[in-house]
């Protein structure tokens, strides 16, 4: 494990190279993404293939939400929070409706309490599903992105179908859900659920047991827990570090008392935890297979009964009106940690604040130690090992020096690409990348 | 860890420098009932440093956010601790109410306890104009270098403009038929 470097000046990147390695080369890279669709700018300073310093500059999808936030009423409130992103689209309004009930003083009925952890759950599976695709594409392995985003076509369907949309759902509200899932649709579900059991062997082949992706992951990127503690790392990202950190166990809500939710690591699975990129997959594939099982307890035990203790708006929204209090909503969304605080003064329908934070929020300082000593053909696949949620553009700038070169986002996965082949030929010459050139 | 502990322990480093100090309760669950609980507290900004060590030493600490409002001639800061993660049930969310003179809106950083607080400290910078003594990193994080406005301040003269100048530019688009806001 390499030594944890959390001197608070460490994290200027800057400052730090100028210091430790006055020759390096500065390369920024962003505000397009090397990897995913989504602006950032990353300066990593490099000498020769290692990354010696990196400093990370985000904002360039600032929308402030925030601010319109505190413009609209309660229930617009949650057709914004719905926006906020794009994967774990019901993430957010599953924390904002948690702070409304609190500082309103609003009860829910158990069965929608159910109801919100299966549309949670379902999310996971989809977004677990969807990172594993990119992860796979980082690494050269277009075959397995498109066979994963084959598979993860289902879980869309079945959110479709129970609910009405694929990504945004519209289904929280305060004081509970606005659709029920009626006991026809059970065996769809359930035969949904049993599909994915069965997809758990090759997952568990395609990319743990595949020496290449073992090769590119195993080391790159690692993380300590001290490291993961202290910068406050959250989701699979701390867990993947060895914390048994998970909202749904430490701080359970909705149906999760019920359902005693343990935090998973990748001791689960008799590894030895070393906090990298492929302990970060393990995490993923861990919870894909805990969410499976959560939903088919819940469609065992649901009670009976309301979904909703405000089945008119026009009450609901009076009760709104007269309510006065703060409250603070939190919900393990896939990439962990979405808090939402909120304060609404009497007679008026707008929250007087609203702060939300998302997980990439949280995970954005653990970035830092994850990139030193890093090569270059792994900014990739360690920038996209912690599911960053930013929003993108498609080119990288390379500056060696006072030469300028553009360096197109399809060279830097070039970069990364050829090293899987690299490596690949050594660890398994005979297996085949499944991509050319 | 229980609220209880959590708030004795406050109470014996600061004492009568903890103010209001409150424990909210709520019931969740179905089958199994629990009580969650959430410690709501006043501090000075003297007193901070000394109340996040305190909840360090408690066990796992972790900042979810610092949340802010301006509050007329003062800034209220919120800081939302979360301490006990990793046992079932554990966690303890503990909120610390700050408020600071917007004249001399200084803050101790509290970095240097817990480094994972540095993203959320940099943007209470740059949007309320707080600042924050022995912040390792006082850069912009979300908005651009250039813009000199806190837009969350209510006392931005300059802000409305900001604001006009973007409405005005998203209807010039519209007019010449580009693609509109």
């Amino acid at each position: 494990m390499k030594k944890a470097k959390l001197e608070p000046e460490g994290m200027a990147g800057e400052k730090r190279a100028g210091k430790t390695c006055p020759a390096c080369f500065e390369v920024p890279i962003g505000p397009i993404h090397p990897a995913l669709k989504e602006g950032i700018r990353f300066t990593f300073w490099v000498e020769g293939e290692r990354i010696r310093a990196v400093d990370i500059r985000p904002g360039f999808m600032h929308r402030g939400i925030e601010f319109m936030g505190t413009k609209r009423n309660l229930v617009q409130l949650i057709y914004l929070a719905e926006r906020i992103c794009g994967i774990c689209s019901v993430s957010h309004p599953l924390a904002l409706v948690q702070a409304v009930e609190q500082a309103a003083g609003i009860e829910v009925p158990p069965r929608a309490q159910y109801i919100r952890v299966i549309i949670g759950e379902l999310e996971r599976i989809h977004s677990h599903l969807l990172w594993a695709g990119v992860a796979a594409h980082e690494l050269g392995f277009d075959t397995l992105l498109h066979y994963v985003w084959k598979v993860r076509e289902p879980v869309l369907d079945l959110l479709e179908d129970v609910t009405g949309n694929r990504i945004n759902y519209a289904i929280p509200i305060y004081g509970g859900v606005r659709r029920d899932i009626p006991p026809e649709k059970y065996p769809k579900l359930k035969d949904a659920l049993r599909y994915y059991r069965s997809l758990v062997d090759d997952f568990v082949s395609f990319f743990l047991r595949d020496p290449s992706i073992e090769a590119r992951t195993r080391g790159v990127g690692p993380l300590s827990p001290e490291e993961a503690d202290s910068l406050c790392a959250v989701g699979p990202t701390a867990r993947a570090s060895g914390l048994r950190k998970d909202l749904r166990q430490d701080w359970p809500y909705f149906a999760y008392p019920d359902l005693e939710v343990k935090a998973l690591t990748p001791e689960d699975m008799g590894l030895e935890v070393r906090g990298d990129v492929y302990d970060r997959i393990v995490v993923r594939l861990l919870e894909v297979v805990q969410s499976i099982e959560l939903i088919e307890r819940c469609l065992e035990e649901m009670p009976e009964g309301e979904i909703t203790s405000f089945p008119k708006v026009a009450a609901l929204m009076a009760h709104l009106k007269k309510a006065e209090g703060e409250g603070i909503g939190r919900h393990e969304a896939p990439r962990g940690e979405v808090i939402h605080y909120i304060r609404l003064e009497a007679d008026r329908e707008a929250p007087v604040v609203w702060k939300v934070k998302a997980p990439t929020y949280s995970n954005f300082m653990p970035w830092f130690p994850m990139f030193e000593d890093q090569e270059i053909a792994d900014i990739p696949i360690v920038a996209a090992s912690i599911d960053p949620c930013i929003c993108c553009m498609e080119r990288v700038h390379i500056v060696r020096g006072d030469r300028e070169e553009v360096i197109w986002k399809e060279e830097l996965l070039r970069l990364s690409w050829e090293k899987t082949k690299r490596v690949a030929s050594r660890v398994a010459p005979h297996a085949s990348l499944g991509r050319k050139g | 860890m229980r609220a209880q502990e959590v708030l004795t322990a406050l109470q014996e480093k600061l004492g009568e420098r903890l103010r209001a100090p409150e424990v909210r309760t709520e019931a969740i669950g179905h089958k199994r009932t629990l009580e969650r609980e959430l410690v709501w507290a006043e501090i000075d900004r003297d007193d901070l440093l000394e109340a996040v060590r305190t909840l360090r030493e408690l066990g796992p600490l972790h900042i979810s956010i610092i949340s802010g409002v301006d509050a007329g001639d003062r800034i209220e800061l919120i800081y939302h601790f979360a301490v006990g993660y990793g046992t079932p049930d554990g966690e303890v969310m503990v909120n610390f109410r700050l408020s600071v003179p917007k004249n001399d809106p200084v803050v101790p950083s509290i970095c240097a306890v817990l480094p994972g607080a540095l993203t959320t400290e940099r943007e209470k910078i740059e949007f309320l104009g707080v600042q924050f003594s022995g912040i390792p990193d006082a850069r912009k994080l979300f908005l651009p270098d250039e813009l000199e406005v806190h837009p969350w301040r209510k006392d931005e003269p300059k802000l409305s403009d900001y604001v006009r100048y973007t409405v005005a530019w998203e209807a010039k688009k519209d007019e010449k038929g580009e693609a509109g806001a």
